[in-house]
């Protein structure tokens, strides 16, 4: 009895110790699909606390405590504390670029020959979410532009469901001169960002 | 005579359509917000056990290729879990016990329009960035009960103690 007693204290710090782990946030830095690690940065009215590299941790009690950076999590700890997200994690979804002939609505022989590949990969996920997004460069006025990216996604789109994709899968929308390849400054001509996108969910 | 009071009747007709008016006007504002239903955010990609989203005050079971709106709380259950895909890319995985709602996205790049404001309510997540994280990082805003996350297009885990 006074062994168990002796122990008492112990036990009583054990539980204190789990109530506050319990209640504790934790949050990790994770890398990239393609290896690069940014950066993220926590904040409440005690402070602020930023992380960059792999693996680093932030810690806070509640939004009266002020945050800290913790020590590095290992890829086995952070697999086992996020397992059951990490199981339904979506695939990263697949971008596939077409390309025009300049100023018109016909693609290039390149990239017909992409559309077999975004077929079987709408195939392959089961994929229930497909965009298709107009994009043009900075030459000509924005309206022009937009118009055009807007007709030549139509254009894809009226094609994937020529080759059976189930239409109402797809959703049709134009960036224009928004979310450029390569960045320019306006009335620039590039190629590179006269483009339709194909996304695969 | 008469004239006049036929211009005093049509005056208090008008007076009485602009009260109508103000009255309708606010019927419509204290009521609208409850029953709308948010703009379009993403869908449901993966899903494991038992998870459901409470929409405009009701409660339904999530399935596979479902659509989710701002506004709905998605909600994880003990066996629970969650893989959603929003329209710009970003991704947020869900485990058990896990709450999230995204309160706001706006997601217009023709017209350099983005915004992604997200409550991880409890439970825990993994993040990862989309087209928004990438054109306009400083537009994204992610809350906890202990305060915000920023991000620099990138991807992280958090496990969120909740209330």
């Amino acid at each position: 009895m006074k062994r168990i007693l002796s122990a008492l204290p112990f036990f009583i710090l054990l539980l204190l110790l789990s109530a506050c782990s319990s209640r504790q946030n934790v949050i990790v830095l994770l890398p990239d699909s393609d290896g690069t690690v940014g950066a993220i940065e926590f904040s409440n009215e005690k402070g602020t606390v930023v992380v960059d590299e792999e693996g680093e941790a932030i810690t806070v009690g509640s939004s009266k405590s002020a945050p800290k950076e913790a020590p590095v999590m290992s890829r086995e700890e952070i697999k086992q504390t996020f397992r059951e997200a990490l199981e339904v994690e979506p695939l990263l979804p697949k971008s596939f670029l077409l390309y025009f002939k300049t100023g018109k609505v016909i693609l290039t022989p390149e990239s017909e020959q992409l559309v077999p590949e975004i077929l079987s990969e709408i195939k392959k996920r089961q994929s229930d979410n497909i965009s298709v997004i107009g994009h043009s460069d900075r030459y000509g006025s924005k309206t022009y532009n937009f118009r055009l990216s807007t007709r030549r996604a139509e254009k894809i789109r009226d094609f994937l469901v020529s080759k059976g994709v189930d239409a109402a899968l797809i959703d049709v929308s134009s960036h224009g001169e928004g979310n450029p390849l390569i960045p320019t400054k306006d009335g620039v001509r590039e190629q590179k960002n006269r483009r339709v996108e194909v996304v695969v969910r | 005579m008469k004239n006049v009071i036929h211009f005093h009747e049509h005056k208090e007709r008008v007076i009485m359509q602009k009260i109508l008016f103000f009255l309708l006007l606010i019927l419509v504002s204290v009521v609208g917000p409850v029953f709308a239903q948010g703009n379009l955010a993403g869908s449901v990609k993966n899903i494991k056990g038992d998870v459901s989203v409470k929409r405009e005050g009701s409660v339904h079971p999530l399935q596979k290729g479902m659509k989710i709106y701002t506004e709905d709380l998605v909600m994880t259950g003990k066996t629970g879990a969650v893989g959603i895909i929003l329209q710009d890319n970003t991704i947020f995985s869900l485990g058990p016990e896990t709450q999230l709602t995204i309160k706001e996205f706006v997601f217009i790049p023709d017209q350099s329009k983005f915004s992604l404001l997200a409550k991880m309510i409890k439970g825990t997540f993994v993040y990862i960035s989309g087209v928004i994280g990438k054109l306009a990082p400083e537009s994204i805003q992610l809350e906890t009960p202990a305060g915000t996350i920023a991000i620099r297009g990138t991807k992280f885990a958090a496990k969120i103690a909740g209330n």
